[in-house]
């Protein structure tokens, strides 16, 4: 199943920037063609809030995560549950972010694209 | 007696007044429990005699015992570990060593090994008051296990000052907590007098007995006045805020060593808070 960081719950959401303190997942299910809202609940962490929400999206039966970022605690939390994740760019809707996955216009990522939000930063 | 000098606001004088009550002090110890940010010992300039690594424990999960049921994830409030498809993530600079996981493991998978996150040093000032300060590596989450430490070495001491971190959350509770008595340092502007209800709230939750020092008296507007007035909170005492103090100050000096004004008012505020009757 296909999860998507967006603001509000449906498919005309716009999507999140943001993927561990994304508000919301949007879940679609290609071969049912139904979507599913849930709420991030990892949202409010202080710190870690990647590593959990990929944990949740795995026990909701994701394995393909739409994203705008990924940080590096996340990044090892995608691979360590096997998913794979395509980053999208543009500020669209869920719907319209789907589809541009479904027509292969979003490249796929295994490298984290944010630096640690822990500690300092390299310079 | 433990004295407790705190704020809430960063910048009213916490340092200040601490390293200068310790200096008009006979017989006082001072630890810097401002670990993310020490800096008493740039004005008590002691020699170091003493520094000791503190370690924090982080779990490491056997994975020939582990059976990925998730009960240490479910359990840890820090996302600090982390049970995937076929193995368990450690975030170790997440962990709070709270020995949680181990505990809820049925399999019995977890141990735990330690790391250093930061130092605690040990030194007497040229009159030979001693001082202990700890220091944090920066990018670790918590400071609390070093500021614990402070306070075990220094429990037998008759009078300790203990300058506090800013702020009102978990490293200020663990400075404060053992304290009989604290003295808020409160700069009269309104983002002083702001941060500083919040510490009162604090203090009353606590249960630990208070008064207030006004530092920078002058700036600002009488905001602090009336609220200290309404909430009947204890004045020990007003220091003025001084151009001389402040270029003292930033040549790392002890203005009570250079100024006898200065000494006087904090000899005074020293000895309402030893003398203090009930309820004061």
């Amino acid at each position: 199943m296909l999860a998507v960081c967006a603001k509000e719950p449906g498919l005309d959401s716009k999507v999140d920037e943001r993927f561990g303190r994304a508000e919301y997942y949007v879940i679609f299910d290609e071969a049912k063609n139904m979507p599913q809202s849930i709420e991030n609940k990892a949202k409010f962490e202080a710190g870690g809030a990647g590593g959990t929400a990929v944990r949740l999206l795995n026990e909701n039966g994701v394995d393909v995560l739409l994203a705008p970022e990924l940080g590096p605690k996340a990044m090892d939390a995608i691979k360590a549950f096997e998913m794979t994740v395509y980053r999208y760019t543009e500020q669209k809707t869920v719907r319209e972010t789907i589809e541009d996955y479904k027509a292969g216009k979003l490249s796929k990522i295994d490298t984290s694209t944010t630096p640690s939000k822990h500690g300092l930063r390299k310079v | 007696m433990r004295i407790a000098i705190l704020s809430g606001k960063g910048g009213t004088g916490k340092t200040t007044v601490a390293t200068n009550l310790l200096s008009v002090s006979d017989n006082g110890v001072l630890i810097d429990t401002d670990v993310e940010e020490p800096n008493s010992h740039l004005f008590l300039k002691p020699q170091i005699h003493h520094s000791e690594a503190i370690k924090k424990r982080y779990p490491i999960v056997d994975e020939t015992l582990c059976n990925l049921c998730g009960a240490c994830g479910d359990f840890c409030r820090f996302n600090a570990i982390l049970p995937a498809k076929k193995q368990v993530l450690v975030f170790k600079e997440l962990c709070h060593d709270c020995g949680g996981c181990q505990m809820v493991c049925p399999q019995g998978a977890i141990q735990y090994k330690e790391r250093s996150i930061g130092m605690v040093h040990t030194g007497k000032t040229d009159t030979n008051q001693v001082m202990h300060y700890g220091e944090l590596i920066v990018g670790e989450i918590s400071g609390v296990p070093i500021i614990e430490r402070l306070h075990q070495i220094t429990k037998d001491e008759d009078l300790v000052f203990i300058d506090s971190p800013p702020g009102t959350a978990c490293s200020t509770v663990a400075a404060i907590e053992s304290a009989d008595y604290a003295i808020i340092v409160a700069e009269p502007t309104p983002f002083g007098v702001s941060d500083m209800k919040m510490v009162v709230e604090l203090l009353r939750n606590l249960h630990i007995p208070m008064g207030v020092v006004v530092n920078k008296d002058g700036l600002g507007d009488d905001e602090i006045y009336r609220y200290c007035e309404t909430e009947s909170v204890h004045i020990l005492g007003r220091i003025p805020f001084k151009k001389e103090y402040a270029r003292h100050y930033a040549g790392g000096t002890l203005i009570s060593k250079v100024d006898e004004e200065y000494r006087k008012n904090l000899t005074g505020i020293l000895a309402q808070v030893i003398g203090r009757k009930e309820g004061v």
